[in-house]
């Protein structure tokens, strides 16, 4: 007896929907790229994702024949075409991560209370982002008052400020980009001219905090690639 | 011969739509490029937020269907009648604490509070679920207790957002409790997979299991992705440093801060790490993120909209921040 039953157009479109987010998912964790998006803490979405969305995507494909005929409508088309839409915009994206225009959008000034910052031995960004909001650790960062330091961010600019002044920022992420602050330090004694806004630098000088600003003298300031994990995770 | 014709031009008119939605996803796709890549700041940051909120709450979403649908088609009926037959009083507070057994977020709960209202549940006992399940189960306490660790307020954060949470979300399942299964769904698309399980009846379980699946799936993404949108573009375009400015106002720092975890749209999961960084609100403030947000936010106003009727949206926002508010003050007077 011959299996009468069809291949259903429907169920071809929905199992393309769900590979191309499968693809997206398999994309992010194969390029590396998932750290543009989410912390480190939560970055076990992707490959779950991939595995849970390919599975769903097989198991489409392994039932596309249908008792009843099912017609692949106009308006199935692009309500199909509108899920699969960011997962394209997505993937077509240049690898980079939040800049200067969101610098400005998500202060630190509100506070910020992650799990794992302290000051540690070594004077880091975590360790200035913790002592915006907590007495303590700002205490502890005027103890290190002349302490060498290396701070790898982009360049931001404030408006008005000399030529040899610009403000190095990072952005902390604790689970996804959504909830990204930035962090800033403001970098005096650097070459004037020379670094453009956006730019990834390493500076390496000595801090000083000054209030709620912690500021570096720079020694030396160096433009750098964007690092593979361009947020700091907490 | 002319039957052969109509067939042709028939299979003509099926693929012009999809191709024209292929060649739409492509000039998209370089369009966003184009943006993104010409250095314009506010465009990269909506996207990377917006693809961020789909990356992280996607899976979710999915893991929710899947849940929701071997529901659908490997749990018996028997048993949902069972639970059914329980009292009204009691079918509320075993559904509020289901996050337990099916440990779901906010995007999850909604496909699997459709499913078991569609099996039989009590409307009170479903939403009383699909309200509480985001906050009280063990994912979302321990990120919670994390959040907190070492801060005086811990035990009274985590034990006011379980205790909260369940509060809230069994005021609504008793506020929606006079409405019957067809009034509380939206017609339309609420009801439909429960239109078509029956002429389903000849195919085989897997095939109805993963048709439940693409159903749920396609859905709820649609919502979720103009959910991301509107959450992405609020946070892009809405300064920070002003929503500092209400922080020291009583009362409206509580509700700034609700409003705040709508806009937001961040996931149950991960939200608690954002609410302990708001350092200028208080205590009360920042237990109302927790408790409102998994419960109202962007996106989950859309997911609501998909799947429930009219109405049902502006019932779940007015409880909800009463309630919540009423509480937050009450825990912060008790316990702060």
């Amino acid at each position: 007896m011959t299996d009468r039953r069809a291949v259903s157009s429907l169920r071809v479109a929905t199992a393309a929907a769900l590979a191309a987010w499968a693809g997206l998912f398999w994309f992010l964790l194969i390029s590396g790229r998932t750290s543009l998006y989410l912390s480190s803490r939560t970055a076990w979405v992707v490959p779950t994702g991939a595995i849970v969305l390919t599975m769903a995507a097989a198991g489409r494909l392994a039932t596309l024949r249908a008792v009843r005929r099912e017609r692949l409508t106009p308006r199935t088309s692009w309500a199909l075409g509108f899920i699969v839409f960011p997962a394209v915009v997505v993937l077509t994206l240049p690898p980079t991560a939040l800049g200067s225009y969101a610098a400005a959008r998500r202060s630190l000034s509100a506070g910020f209370a992650g799990p794992a910052l302290d000051t540690g031995d070594r004077v880091t960004l975590a360790a200035v982002a913790a002592g915006v909001w907590s007495e303590e650790a700002r205490r502890a960062l005027i103890d290190r008052a002349g302490s060498p330091v290396t701070f790898e961010g982009i360049v931001t600019r404030r408006e008005g400020s000399p030529a040899d002044e610009f403000v190095l920022t990072r952005f902390i992420v604790s689970c996804c980009v959504a909830d990204a602050l930035s962090v800033q330090v403001r970098v005096v004694g650097a070459p004037p001219g020379r670094f453009e806004e956006d730019q990834w630098v390493r500076v390496s000088g000595t801090f000083y905090p000054v209030g709620r600003e912690v500021v570096v003298a720079a020694g030396s300031v160096r433009a750098i690639p964007q690092p593979d994990d361009p947020y700091l995770n907490v | 011969m002319a039957v052969a014709e109509t067939l042709d031009a028939r299979q003509r008119v099926a693929w012009r739509t999809p191709i024209l939605v292929l060649a739409a996803l492509a000039g998209a796709a370089l369009l966003a490029r184009a943006l993104s890549g010409a250095g314009i700041g506010a465009a990269r940051t909506f996207l990377l937020v917006f693809g961020s909120l789909l990356v992280e709450a996607l899976p979710f979403i999915l893991l929710g269907a899947a849940v929701s649908a071997l529901i659908e088609v490997f749990v018996p009926a028997s048993v949902f009648a069972r639970l059914a037959r329980l009292p009204r009083g009691l079918q509320m507070p075993v559904a509020g604490l289901g996050g337990f057994a099916f440990p779901v977020c906010e995007c999850g709960s909604v496909p699997v509070a459709r499913r078991l209202l569609l099996k039989g549940l009590h409307p009170s006992a479903a939403v009383t679920f699909m309200l509480a399940a985001p906050i009280l189960n063990p994912v979302v306490l321990l990120a919670t207790a994390i959040a907190y660790r070492g801060r005086d307020v811990m035990w009274p954060m985590l034990i006011g957002r379980a205790g909260l949470g369940l509060v809230v979300a069994m005021a609504v399942g008793w506020v929606v409790g006079s409405k019957t299964r067809a009034e509380l769904l939206r017609p339309d698309r609420g009801l439909q997979v429960h239109e078509h399980e029956h002429g389903d009846a000849q195919e085989g379980r897997w095939a109805r299991y993963f048709g439940q699946l693409a159903d749920d799936f396609t859905m709820l993404t649609r919502y979720l992705v103009v959910g991301a949108a509107v959450a992405a573009a609020l946070q892009t375009f809405l300064p920070q440093d002003v929503i500092g400015r209400v922080a020291t106002t009583p009362v409206l720092d509580v509700l700034a801060l609700m409003v705040l975890a709508a806009a937001l749209s961040l996931c149950s999961e991960s939200d608690a790490f954002v609410a302990a960084s708001f350092v200028q609100f208080g205590m009360a403030s920042q237990l109302a993120f927790l408790v409102a947000g998994p419960m109202i936010d962007a996106k989950l106003v859309a997911l609501y909209g998909g799947t429930f009727g009219r109405g049902f949206v502006r019932t779940v926002v007015i409880v909800v921040f009463s309630v919540t508010l009423a509480g937050a003050l009450w825990i912060q007077v008790a316990f702060g």
